[in-house]
């Protein structure tokens, strides 16, 4: 290319602590050019959008916009270097309780953009000229919380286009939008380019990506793995993803004994073609498929922690319908949240109390908690699982990653549990505690069911007897833990149809 | 069993001093200032430190020390019961009126006091736990709501005995087994004293032993946590203000009794400071958290200052500024100092 792009990445690096968050990153964006960048979770997406919008410096390597070296030492410098950033959460961006016109208008805040008094006319002239500019179609006195997410999310777009950006970056735009408002956004995102702005679009969905970009760069454990030009098929992108190769299977795949679940008629989400799922007892099945697929939403439906949307469900051969956590807890449903931090973890707790916490009835007579009982089940947890820290009444952020992971697992194992629910449950963890939990997770699968759920399917294969794959909600197939293989994964992560067989 | 640490970050080998003060500072700061308020008043005046006048504290602070147990409670939970106040002058009306204006029973009276509790903390948890309404505002509205109710039901008059109602005087008056709740003693110690030691017994080993306090525990820590390791977060949410209805009921039913009759608002004032005594208890020992033992020293703390400043003959008036003081020291002592709000 001759032209000289409207901003080039050379050399970035950023580290946090002993980690490289991104090492060596670079690109380039010729005006008009829609480069797409994808990687799973962790991959360092976030980290270059947070270095690129001015959130964080990085610890070494070059940002220059159309040739020249930028210092992006925080919003506003990146803002005035015309880089301009749309983020993922839409309501973000959007001050709720205010019109659209004062929505479109918030830059005017700023100190030295207009005089102490806001003028409503004012106000809505400028807030038309942004409208007219972005050919936003919307009431300028809608309150914007009325207003669909996809409007919501073209307000913020129209408000971040009256800063003529030179670079557009848009992070998954599309994760809160329905398929028509999608169309939207990419014919939006079409015009802009054909105006000659530059865009960086970041997404987790292959079709978009497909559609709408000229190259795809996709990013790997912090660095640039491959940069493909459209058009490229799926399962390439995939691969390219995950880092191709499946390990050799390092324990013998079992076929399992009577059922545990059986659910039939399930949907991840209304409007997703139904599944069905048996678990048997002494199996663990995986649930592979990328971020977004649903293996969230039909783990927290199967847990009662989100509405059934469809379908029966039977435990043990008896109907099961839990209302609430709660309820699939005392049926002996364990579940793992993907979010331990947010979801698990009771910050200053020790040990000790986040083990009992699921089954604090066992450990209390007429009410009264044992400290002695909790103690021993905090020690048993400890033991089995190998929980490297100073004891029970240690406090649980005093434990790294990996050890708070193996507490969040084996409580639910001290004690009753048919079904045993795992949500991205190596997320954060290390190797060797990775190791760990799943030796006990199989050991211990003799007598219950488990599922477990990972974007990353060489996590899943490490413990699975089986593995499930989802795309864009829906079920593409199901593989065998024997013969997967990464092309035949990426095929199905991808949306391909299951040619090969063998359920 | 081997038990390895693994150098993570748990214990530095040798804090700086400064640190290590500070860390002292929060965990004993509070306690060090009521010792040294107490021998400074002791000092000034003779009759500060003697068996009777530690009665008289205790008796100023007992009312307040039991309502604020219950929002000791509400607030384990993540709630916040801003109701208590509304509750125990409520609470002081309808058993003013129970007997008075019906003539009914003293055991009566108290029956229909704590029911009036549970009816307030009903409609608290209907608000926050159906209806969804954040605490703050919920119990804000519950409060209007009862003070308003308890000038309806009484025509906006105080209720006593003697008055008249419909041109005739009024049947009852307070039986003296319901005032001795409010005067009586046993062995010297007055009986408001006693139930409010047994109220912090009972409180303490509910929050601290039982499976339902390390539940409410857990949901104010982090609710969603809590709520996917199975606990019914909405159960335990209504318990918690049902606790601290019951709570306000007791100090209402010994603020009638000591009253003997039924003042209009009498209970309003003890929200403000059950709420000052229960978060100065998240600064002792540096529990950053509510805590019964951290309530009751709230209490004692309020009872002893304004107590030692009586017989220094400050003004009435200066009262409240020295409370809002000391709930100002103690809220800057367990969220500015605490150790580990290092950025």
């Amino acid at each position: 290319m001759e032209v000289t792009p409207v901003v080039s990445v050379s050399g970035l690096s950023k580290r946090y602590g002993a980690t490289w968050a991104l090492r060596d990153v670079s690109l380039e964006i010729a005006p008009g050019e829609v480069l797409g960048l994808i990687g799973v979770n962790g991959a360092g997406k976030s980290t270059l959008i947070k270095i690129l919008s001015g959130v964080t410096r990085p610890t070494g390597g070059e940002i220059r916009v159309d040739g020249t070296p930028v210092d992006l030492r925080d919003p506003l410098r990146a803002q005035e270097a015309g880089l301009q950033t749309v983020h993922q959460d839409i309501d973000a961006g959007v001050v709720s309780g205010a019109d659209v016109a004062a929505n479109l208008t918030l830059d005017a805040l700023a100190p030295g953009r207009s005089g102490v008094f806001v003028s409503r006319d004012r106000t809505r002239a400028a807030a038309r000229a942004i409208a007219e500019a972005a050919r936003l179609d919307v009431p300028l006195d809608a309150p914007v919380e009325s207003l669909p997410a996809g409007v919501r999310q073209q307000i913020v777009i129209a408000r971040v286009l009256s800063r003529r950006p030179r670079v557009l970056i848009l992070d998954e735009p599309t994760s809160a939008l329905s398929a028509a408002e999608i169309r939207v956004l990419i014919a939006m995102v079409r015009r802009l380019a054909a105006d000659g702005v530059a865009v960086l679009y970041v997404s987790h969905r292959l079709s978009e990506i497909q559609e709408l970009c000229d190259r795809v760069a996709v990013l790997r454990d912090g660095a640039i793995r491959r940069v493909f030009a459209t058009p490229v098929e799926g399962p390439r992108l995939v691969e390219a993803m995950l880092g191709g190769e499946v390990g050799a299977l390092t324990h013998e795949v079992r076929d399992g004994g009577e059922p545990v679940l059986r659910a039939t008629g399930l949907r991840t989400r209304p409007g997703a073609a139904p599944l069905d799922l048996t678990v048997r007892a002494g199996e663990v099945v995986g649930v592979t498929g990328l971020v977004g697929s649903g293996k969230t939403e039909l783990l927290e439906q199967l847990y009662g922690a989100r509405p059934l949307v469809s379908g029966a469900l039977d435990l043990d051969g008896r109907p099961y319908r839990p209302r609430d956590p709660g309820a699939a807890a005392a049926a002996g449903v364990a579940f793992v949240a993907e979010e331990r931090e947010a979801q698990a973890v009771l910050p200053g707790w020790s040990v000790r109390a986040h083990v009992t916490l699921p089954r604090l009835r066992d450990h209390s007579r007429i009410g009264l908690l044992s400290r002695r009982s909790e103690s021993a089940a905090a020690r048993r947890v400890i033991e089995v699982f190998g929980v490297r820290g100073p004891g029970p009444e240690a406090e649980i952020g005093a434990l790294s990653g990996g050890n708070q992971q193996k507490v969040v697992v084996g409580r639910w194992l001290e004690g009753r549990c048919r079904l045993l629910l795992l949500d991205e449950p190596f997320r954060g963890v290390d190797v060797g505690a990775r190791a760990d939990i799943a030796r006990r997770i199989r050991e211990r699968a003799g007598a219950l069911g488990v599922v477990i759920a990972s974007s990353d399917p060489q996590e899943v294969l490490q413990v699975a007897d089986r593995v499930i794959v989802l795309h864009d909600g829906v079920r593409t197939g199901e593989v065998s833990a024997a013969d997967a293989s990464a092309d035949r994964l990426a095929t199905l992560m991808a949306g391909g149809a299951d040619e090969g067989g063998g359920t | 069993m081997t038990l390895v640490t693994d150098g993570s970050p748990e214990a530095p080998p040798r804090a700086p001093a400064a640190a290590r003060l500070a860390t002292a500072g929060y965990r004993y700061g509070l306690l060090v200032v009521l010792v040294a308020v107490t021998v400074f008043f002791g000092a000034a005046r003779s009759s500060f430190a003697t068996y009777d006048n530690l009665l008289i504290v205790l008796q100023s602070v007992a009312i307040v020390a039991i309502v604020a147990l219950g929002v000791t409670v509400s607030m384990t939970a993540g709630g916040f019961d801003l109701s208590v106040g509304a509750n125990v002058s409520f609470v002081v009306m309808v058993t003013a009126l129970a007997m008075v204006r019906f003539d009914l029973t003293g055991a009566t009276a108290i029956g229909i006091g704590l029911l009036a509790g549970l009816l307030v903390a009903g409609v608290n948890a209907l608000l926050v736990v159906v209806a969804g309404v954040p605490d703050l505002i919920a119990t804000l509205g519950t409060m209007f709501l009862f003070q308003g109710l308890a000038l309806i039901i009484t025509s906006g008059q105080s209720v006593s005995a003697g008055m008249t109602i419909g041109g005739r005087p009024a049947p009852g008056r307070y039986t003296s087994g319901f005032t001795w709740f409010g005067s009586g003693t046993v062995a010297s110690v007055p009986v408001p004293v006693i139930v409010m030691a047994l109220l912090a017994v009972v409180a303490y080993v509910f929050l601290n032993n039982t499976r339902w306090g390390r539940a409410l525990y857990a949901i104010g820590g982090n609710a969603q946590a809590a709520r996917l390791a199975g606990i019914r977060v909405g159960r335990y949410r209504a318990l918690a203000y049902a606790v601290s209805g019951l709570c306000a009921a007791v100090g209402g039913i010994l603020l009638s009794a000591r009253l003997g009759r039924g003042d209009v608002g009498a209970g309003d004032p003890y929200l403000m400071q059950a709420v000052a005594a229960a978060l100065i208890g998240f600064a002792v020992l540096g529990a950053n958290r509510p805590n019964v033992v951290g309530t009751a020293v709230g209490a004692l703390f309020i009872g002893v200052v304004i107590n030692g400043l009586t017989m220094l003959n400050a003004p009435y008036y200066t009262q409240t500024f020295v409370q809002g003081a000391l709930l100002v020291v103690s809220l800057v002592t367990s969220f500015t100092l605490t150790p580990g709000r290092r950025r």
